[in-house]
């Protein structure tokens, strides 16, 4: 194998998944959560991304962000921003963002409709 | 014994994102140019392939009649990850060496537990003095599986003899939870065996042995 073989190695085309208008929701407890993590600064918004990885395949990718360089769609609820990559747009549409509020597994929490199972700590989906 | 050509796919693929996603795609801890076995999150098997670690890209040598499911199933979790997948499969071509040899300089060679990985280009002539009966020889005498044979997507890793491709501490994998829960439990179901012929149900037929995946027995 030469670097001149490889460099030349015809692409692979990888069907990218349509990008889906998604809607979600959030629970009264997240958004309870979100007001406290905004506080006054509703500039800021909620990243909801998918990254490749764990037990199941997917993993959730939750951030505060001031901004992002992803390309996202905005969701607005409540005056919550949330931003959705469109790169992943077709694994979170119809989601639910709830809060669980418990010592072990607590926190934010992705109820979503697209995954097929979920790995035993809730980490990852597929 | 000798060098025998494979029937292998080499992918080259790139990107600041490639090694985490082969790493967390397979069951073992892919850090460096090693083999590792892509499984589905049943930890059935995709494909077993030799990664190739170089300074510019990653490529993987695997089974060519299980590329496209291999290829289905990396490229639905790039998502927006920074990878680019190239197929240098036509331009290339894969053989084995039982024994430590010196090819030429355009060949890449890798030591793999199957024995020394060529990927040669096409341009570059590799003899071959291996039949396929010998190489079958040499796989069950050194109960070395291979896809087709042993290694199937009816199979996991642990019941194909492949459990040292199979990391204990790596973390989150695609099928991890399966293949750890096996472990723990001492259950893996199925297990690779070198028997003395006649085998029935022989994955893989040698002179005098045979190769044969069976139920453990104190399972």
């Amino acid at each position: 194998m030469d670097c001149n073989t490889c460099d030349t190695a015809p692409a692979v085309v990888i069907n990218k998944p349509d990008v889906v208008d998604v809607d979600l929701t959030i629970t009264e407890k997240a958004k309870e959560m979100l007001s406290s993590a905004f506080g006054d600064d509703m500039s800021h918004s909620l990243l909801v991304g998918v990254l490749s990885g764990g037990c199941s395949g997917y993993m959730y990718d939750l951030q505060i962000v001031e901004s992002t360089d992803q390309d996202c769609q905005v969701v607005e609820i409540d005056g919550f921003k949330v931003l959705v990559p469109n790169a992943t747009s077709h694994l979170l549409d119809g989601i639910e963002i709830d809060y669980i509020d418990r010592l072990m597994g607590g926190g934010f929490k992705i109820n979503n409709p697209n995954a097929s199972s979920s790995c035993g700590c809730g980490e990852s989906f597929s | 014994m000798g060098v025998v050509k494979l029937d292998a796919y080499v992918l080259i693929v790139r990107g600041k994102d490639a090694l985490k996603l082969i790493n967390g795609l397979s069951t073992n801890k892919v850090e460096a140019s090693c083999s590792t076995v892509f499984t589905t999150n049943a930890a059935k098997i995709i494909d077993m392939a030799s990664v190739i670690v170089t300074d510019d890209f990653i490529a993987l040598v695997g089974h060519n009649p299980y590329k496209e499911d291999l290829l289905a199933h990396i490229s639905q979790k790039i998502l927006n990850q920074d990878i680019t997948i190239g197929d240098a499969t036509a331009s290339n071509n894969v053989y084995l060496s039982t024994t430590e040899i010196t090819p030429p300089g355009s060949v890449t060679i890798s030591h793999t537990f199957r024995g020394w990985l060529m990927v040669a280009p096409t341009s570059v002539e590799i003899t071959t003095n291996m039949s396929q009966s010998e190489f079958d020889d040499y796989r069950v005498e050194n109960m070395i599986p291979m896809q087709g044979f042993e290694i199937t997507p009816k199979n996991h890793p642990l019941a194909c003899g492949l459990g040292h491709l199979v990391h204990e501490s790596k973390g989150c994998y695609l099928g991890q939870e399966v293949l750890a829960r096996m472990r723990s439990r001492g259950k893996q179901g199925k297990e690779l065996v070198r028997l003395p012929n006649p085998v029935e149900n022989a994955t893989t037929v040698g002179k005098k042995n045979s190769l044969v995946i069976q139920r453990v027995k104190n399972n």
